[in-house]
């Protein structure tokens, strides 16, 4: 009664401002008129080098990425514009698709010129795909059609010649293609058949005669489909069939084709339409492809698996179709690797963008007549995006592990690449979409302007968890792969090796029954704590797998029916693997702020899996351990909360790259800036 | 201790008027360039401005034909030659802790560029926020000729500068005049020299801290120069495409292929100036404008700091002192640098002098606090 009283009174005020009820409101309340923009820069304090943690962060080439932010804000290409005294840079996605289009391509030309893709294909070595990796991970900061229309260049196009071709077409292809004279697509998807690559219906015959292959698309659901780059600007294309020889289908197998003239016109017996408007990605001209018995000549064949020789021979040196096509396809995990660190990086301007809000923004007052309070200064606000800092922190971690991992990759870590790549994949992007929509809601309204970026960028990222393997698949495939490491362990009596499962080979952690503040930071508990889970869902797994089995159903079929325990499983093996390079990246600092401030984080990621239901599920819990794991984690958070702006800053966003409202955003909507 | 408070005092000549406080550098013979009593000085009436709410605008000129020619370099030297690097680096501290004071100060500063601005003296007036140019403008960042680094927050105010302009100003020392100041933004304004007593006299007579108003009185006296067509402003395209490029061995080459197939003499002459000047000062400073394009001006000027005291010491380089002794001193104007070419500069070499000093008793620049303060949105963006 006694607040809604006070509530009217304060209304009645602002009403009537020339009436005060009571003289002793007046100069609180014109103190209050006119709320000012006071920056968190002058009210918050780094109790580490912000800078060290970037390193620590970006892990490699940071001079190189800023070089590269500024090559950017320094050209009017990127569409700078003045808000709130500052410069932003992004794309004006109120233009229409095919502006968008034009603009993607005019900023690639720019950086081409300016010498940034120099080496993309033609230099090799660990020192050139990581500082490939930072360059790729800087243009997706301003714009994820850039990205995807490089990507799908460089990567796919280009990639699939560097994987599947052998050293003519290197020499015929990757100098061109590393300076775009010509300008390359990857067409694999299907209207009828995506993730399925095996069942495309795409069929590709060779004519001895005239030694050459005759590509057909053969129903309307084998049109090429999402093709990036087909629709306007690709000149040639890798397309992958099936190719059947003397009347037996040899499996899919890739190949060069011409789809456009220098100039831009379609090659005859090409068919090219547009898929038109998408959610995001409006930047990169996705097609459609129908192919009318195109012929390409034998050599455009991509032959680093399987040739076919003059005279109409299939010669393979992998007999086995099903390795020959893992084979096959294992490099594609370069895109996996890809989409997965860039996810990170829009997560990064997410959280800077919502947390530096979030330190000028004010709601509600505690008691009448008082200061607004500060968002970030509610602990409901702190629970919501401190946590997704945590998640961010540890994904940051994981993701130079797999870069690593790539870069140094030999035949023997296709396995372990696939397993991680695909994990991290797929628990990278859904985190994305999540921290954004919580970043996007913590902005309230303004999170809604495309200005802002923070709501935008879930439209342009949402694609990321399906293409390039759906993560749903990719999951299932983390559980089959853990599923063959039980099964082989088992019949060959052998001790767990790789992909961080040695933990298996241990006896079973066990849970304190009473735990303290001091054991739920204690990072030996939180290890243990990811691992049990891990253990058990592999065991619950393997034996349901066994028992429809026993029943008499495939092993197919029994993965199909243990869904839910796959998912639960991969889940707990992403965490746990993720968490582990968190713990890693930690143990290299010596003592001092940086490594107390990441202690507390990992606590805070390890902490918000714990409480997951997927722990409570299974029993791994009870309830009064549950209840204080969910203590702690607010206290933690609440711990962090001064290091909220040090935590965002470390990520190495230039201002430019994060938005309006994380800035003086009452100067950026002053009528002054209308005017203007 | 009289005469030197007097002397200090007439390193600064101060005048009231209403509101408005002109500021005159005098020490005209050495072309006004700044001492620590100076500096001293400046931030004693800076800081006293701002809390004196009958102060709503500062006036800084210069007395003679400079604004002021850069920071007393010849002072510093003779401490680091005394074995008094710590003197020196105690200079910078004080001279960036003023230029921070400038370029966030809540008030507008108008500097009236009638002449030498460079170096230190570009510090003490682009931070500001109004800077008017007239023909007499000569305004240079010279520094890598003298082993040192365009500091005084110099990464903040080149960096922004249009395109690469920036890096060309800030690693070629090129000079540029009234015209060119205001085309890229170091000017605000352009007022012909005849009409300063009539803008300063209107100046005295405002009673607000506006800038809206400040600018609409100084436009009043402005004319719209014209760049000269052999000014380096119409070269932006070939400056774009080199000093955008990574490294100082690519932008020497880029300018390099510029000139292969016609003749420019220009561009010969900026490579000329390239490779005169030193080896290590040009690596740092490109490090330097390129990190400052992304940060806000207290990290820039904490940065520089860290840079110059770096340089002082001279555990990696002595160059500064070789181009000083070259360039003050014997006036030879052929300085030897150590290390002598860019390819021996390494980055692990230039990482050193971004890092904390490892030295004891030594701290990173602390800047004054100015969250009490109602900034201005300016000085807000600049953080």
């Amino acid at each position: 009664m006694d607040r809604a009283f006070q509530r009217t009174q304060i209304l009645t005020n602002h009403l009537l401002q020339s009436s005060p009820s009571s003289p002793a409101q007046i100069p609180s309340l014109s103190s209050n008129a006119c709320l000012n923009y006071s920056p968190p820069e002058l009210s918050e304090g780094y109790a580490f080098d912000i800078k060290e943690m970037r390193q620590l962060l970006d892990g490699h080439h940071v001079a190189d990425r800023d070089w590269l932010f500024g090559v950017m804000v320094q050209s009017k290409l990127f569409n700078p514009r003045v808000r709130g005294g500052k410069v932003f840079v992004s794309p004006d996605y109120n233009q229409s698709m095919e502006q968008q289009r034009e603009m993607t391509w005019k900023r690639i030309v720019y950086l081409l010129e300016r010498g940034v893709f120099k080496g993309w294909l033609t230099e090799k070595g660990e020192e050139a795909e990581m500082r490939r990796f930072a360059y790729f991970e800087v243009l997706g900061l301003f714009d994820h059609s850039i990205a995807i229309k490089l990507g799908v260049h460089y990567f796919l196009w280009g990639g699939a010649i560097q994987f599947f071709g052998t050293k003519h077409h290197h020499d015929k292809w990757l100098r061109d293609t590393e300076n775009y004279l010509i300008k390359g697509c990857f067409a694999m998807t299907e209207l009828g058949h995506g993730s399925n690559v095996r069942g495309i219906e795409t069929v590709t015959t060779y004519d001895s005669n005239t030694g050459e292959f005759v590509i057909n698309t053969s129903c309307e659901s084998a049109q090429k489909y999402w093709i990036g780059g087909a629709a306007n600007h690709a000149t040639h294309t890798i397309v992958f069939s099936q190719l059947n020889i003397n009347g037996t289908n040899q499996g899919v197998h890739a190949f060069i084709a011409q789809i456009r003239d220098a100039v831009g016109n379609v090659c005859p017996n090409i068919r090219i339409a547009d898929c038109g408007h998408k959610i995001g990605l409006n930047g990169v001209d996705n097609g459609r492809i129908w192919f009318d018995n195109v012929r390409v000549p034998r050599e455009n064949l991509l032959n680093s698996v399987a040739d076919v020789s003059a005279d109409g021979k299939y010669l393979s040196s992998i007999k086995d179709p099903d390795q020959r096509f893992a084979a096959f396809l294992a490099p594609l995990t370069a895109g996996r690797v890809n989409i997965a660190v860039s996810a990170v990086y829009q997560s990064k301007v997410g959280l800077a963008i919502a947390i530096r809000y979030a330190l000028t923004r004010r709601a509600f007052s505690v008691k009448p007549n008082e200061p607004e309070v500060l968002l970030l200064d509610y602990p409901s606000h702190q629970r919501r995006l401190v946590p997704l800092l945590a998640k961010t922190y540890a994904m940051s971690f994981a993701a130079n592990y797999l870069k690593m991992l790539y870069v140094k990759r030999t035949p023997q870590s296709n396995k372990t690449i696939h397993v991680f790549s695909s994990s991290f994949k797929a628990i990278f992007t859904w985190n994305n979409m999540q921290i954004l929509q919580e970043c996007r809601e913590a902005c309230g309204g303004q999170g809604l302007k495309t200005e802002n970026r923070v709501g935008h960028l879930k439209g342009e990222h949402d694609v990321q968890s399906t293409f390039e393997g759906d993560n749903n698949i990719l999951m299932q495939q983390v559980s089959k792969a853990l599923f063959a490491e039980y099964v082989a362990a088992q019949k060959k009596n052998r001790a767990f090796q790789g992909l961080g499962l040695e933990h298996m080979n241990k006896p079973c952690p066990v849970i304190p029954s009473q735990l303290t503040s001091a054991t739920l930071r204690c990072s030996q508990f939180q290890m243990d704590a990811l691992c049990l889970r891990e253990r058990d869902l592999l065991k619950r797994f393997v034996v349901d797998v066994s028992q429809h089995q026993a029943k008499g159903e495939s092993k197919e079929h029994a993965f199909i029916m243990s869904y839910q325990l796959a998912e639960d499983l991969s889940r707990a093996f992403s965490d746990r693997a993720i968490f582990q390079k968190f713990v890693e990246a930690e143990a290299t600092l010596a003592a001092g702020p940086l490594k107390d401030v990441l202690g507390m984080l990992r606590s805070l990621y390890a902490l918000i899996y714990i409480e997951d239901v997927a722990f409570f599920r299974y029993g791994y819990l009870s309830v009064d351990n549950a209840a204080a794991v969910r203590r702690e984690i607010t206290k933690v958070c609440s711990e962090l909360r001064p290091h909220a702006l040090a935590l965002v800053s470390s990520f190495g966003i230039p201002d430019a790259f994060l938005s309006p409202i994380a800035f003086n955003w009452i100067d950026a909507n002053s009528w002054s800036s209308v005017q203007h | 201790m009289a005469s030197s408070v007097s002397s200090q005092q007439d390193q600064v000549l101060v005048e009231a008027n209403s509101f408005a406080r002109i500021l005159s550098l005098n020490r005209p013979k050495q072309l006004n360039a700044l001492s620590f009593q100076m500096i001293s000085c400046l931030l004693e009436l800076f800081l006293a401005y701002e809390e004196d709410p009958n102060v709503k605008l500062v006036i800084l000129k210069g007395k003679g034909r400079a604004f002021c020619a850069g920071g007393d370099v010849a002072a510093v030297v003779r401490d680091i030659r005394g074995d008094d690097w710590r003197a020196g680096a105690n200079f910078f501290l004080k001279e960036f802790t003023l230029n921070y004071l400038m370029a966030t100060y809540s008030k507008p500063q108008v500097s009236i560029l009638n002449g030498i601005v460079m170096g230190g003296g570009a510090g003490a007036s682009v931070h500001g926020r109004f800077r008017v140019a007239t023909e007499n403008s000569v305004f240079a960042m010279p520094e890598t000729a003298l082993g040192l680094f365009p500091d005084v927050g110099a990464s903040y105010f080149l960096s922004r500068l249009p395109g690469f302009f920036g890096e060309y100003v800030g690693l070629t020392g090129s000079r540029l005049d009234g015209a060119e100041m205001l085309a890229c933004g170091l000017a605000t304004h352009f007022v012909p020299s005849t009409k300063l007593a009539m803008l300063e006299a209107a100046l005295c007579i405002v009673d607000s801290s506006d800038p809206v108003i400040i600018s609409s009185i100084i436009d009043q006296y402005c004319e719209q120069p014209s760049l000269k067509e052999q000014s380096v402003y119409n070269r932006l395209d070939v400056i774009d495409r080199s000093f955008s490029q990574k490294t100082v061995e690519e932008i020497i080459s880029a300018l390099e292929r510029e000139v292969v197939h016609k003749m420019d003499v220009w561009i010969s002459t900026t490579i000329q100036t390239l490779k005169k000047a030193s080896p290590t000062s040009l690596k740092i400073s490109l490090r330097s404008i390129r990190e400052g394009r992304l940060q806000g001006v207290g990290q820039c000027l904490v940065r520089e700091y860290r840079m110059v005291c770096h340089v002082m010491r001279g555990e990696v380089s002595k160059d500064f002192l070789e181009g000083c002794r070259a360039i003050l001193l014997d006036k030879d104007k052929n300085p030897k640098w150590e290390p002598s070419k860019l390819e021996i500069v390494t980055d692990s070499r230039v990482d050193r002098y971004f890092s904390k000093m490892n030295t004891e008793e030594w701290e990173d620049l602390k800047l004054p606090t100015r969250s009490k303060h109602n900034l201005p949105v300016y000085a807000i963006a600049k953080l």
